[in-house]
């Protein structure tokens, strides 16, 4: 019997989009325990050169995780998240994630997705998330 | 005017320990996961539902994969206000940096792999290293150095739970960074 397989190369994830707020900035720093000012005081933030505060990688890493979930099901187990971050994600932005499956391992049960997340200025993130099918 | 040679300081750091293993502050716990999830809009049940977890295959709830770096950091250094104690030689490269007009950061990799699903009552102990620092670079952001630490995350009994490879830039800002999207690394 021929089986129809869960992920295709090819497939790809409906887009996600992401309103950058001030408490979406401050509440993923908070939850990953990441106190730099930069992620929560506008000021220090400019003092350093930034025009505003901006998101921390914990928390993009936390945003393309749950992208990759919410699409693939319960039941997959992320293996690897590798991401490059480019252009920061400030308040009143608007990330767009996007993804497609780029690999898919001989017995089906490894599955590789390429992601990108878009904003106003450019490419906030790319990379890439793996995660294996519990059989 | 320093009166040392910046990059031959810097060089005596790769390779180093960026720290003593550090035992996470608090054990894999719901809370931190609820904190978690409700930040990063995450409703995967297995990070709240025993019951579903087990369902597939897993021992209890289980904590998303991507907290492995929240599980080890610092946070405010409450139990130790000078911090002191807590100062890592990765602080001294950190100084050093910030010393030399380098005082701004930003991440711009993390590459991260699962040993296994974390679970409640699971104590994570950082093991990081400084593996390697660059020459000077000039990015969109301004010039300065990125540096990367690779960190084992294991068990207080050795198991390995997972793996991470981080790099920031450490640089001084050219004017303000809102076209970060030039920046290269």
């Amino acid at each position: 019997m021929l089986v129809q397989p869960e992920f295709s190369v090819g497939d790809e994830i409906p887009a996600l989009t992401i309103p950058i707020t001030r408490t979406l900035i401050v509440a993923g720093a908070i939850a990953s325990r990441d106190y730099q000012d930069v992620h929560h005081d506008a000021e220090l933030a400019k003092a350093k050169g930034s025009k505003d505060i901006f998101m921390n990688i914990l928390t993009t890493n936390g945003l393309v995780g749950r992208f990759v979930t919410d699409w693939a099901g319960p039941h997959v187990r992320l293996t690897e998240i590798s991401i490059r971050l480019g252009a920061p994600n400030y308040p009143g932005d608007t990330m767009v994630l996007s993804g497609v499956v780029s690999q898919i391992s001989q017995d089906g049960e490894q599955v590789k997705v390429d992601i990108t997340g878009t904003n106003t200025l450019g490419n906030h993130v790319t990379g890439t998330v793996s995660f294996s099918i519990r059989k | 005017m320093t009166s040392y040679n910046l990059e031959e300081e810097l060089s005596k750091y790769v390779g180093k320990s960026a720290g003593e293993p550090f035992v996470a502050l608090d054990e894999v716990n719901l809370p931190m996961i609820r904190h978690w999830c409700e930040a990063m809009g995450d409703r995967n049940p297995i990070y709240s539902d025993p019951k579903v977890a087990r369902s597939y295959g897993h021992p209890g709830v289980v904590a998303p994969p991507a907290m492995l770096q929240a599980w080890g950091m610092r946070g405010l250094g409450f139990e130790d206000p000078d911090k002191s104690s807590l100062r890592t030689t990765f602080d001294e490269l950190m100084d050093l940096l910030n010393e030399n007009g380098y005082s701004s950061v930003v991440a711009t990799n993390c590459d991260q792999s699962y040993g296994r699903y974390l679970r409640l009552g699971d104590r994570v102990v950082a093991h990081p290293t400084i593996e390697s620092i660059s020459d000077l670079k000039t990015t969109g952001l301004g010039t300065g150095y990125f540096v990367t630490t690779t960190t084992q995350y294991k068990t207080p009994e050795g198991e390995q739970i997972g793996f991470m490879k981080f790099r920031i830039l450490k640089f001084s800002p050219k004017t303000t960074f809102n076209h970060a999207s030039n920046s290269t690394s």
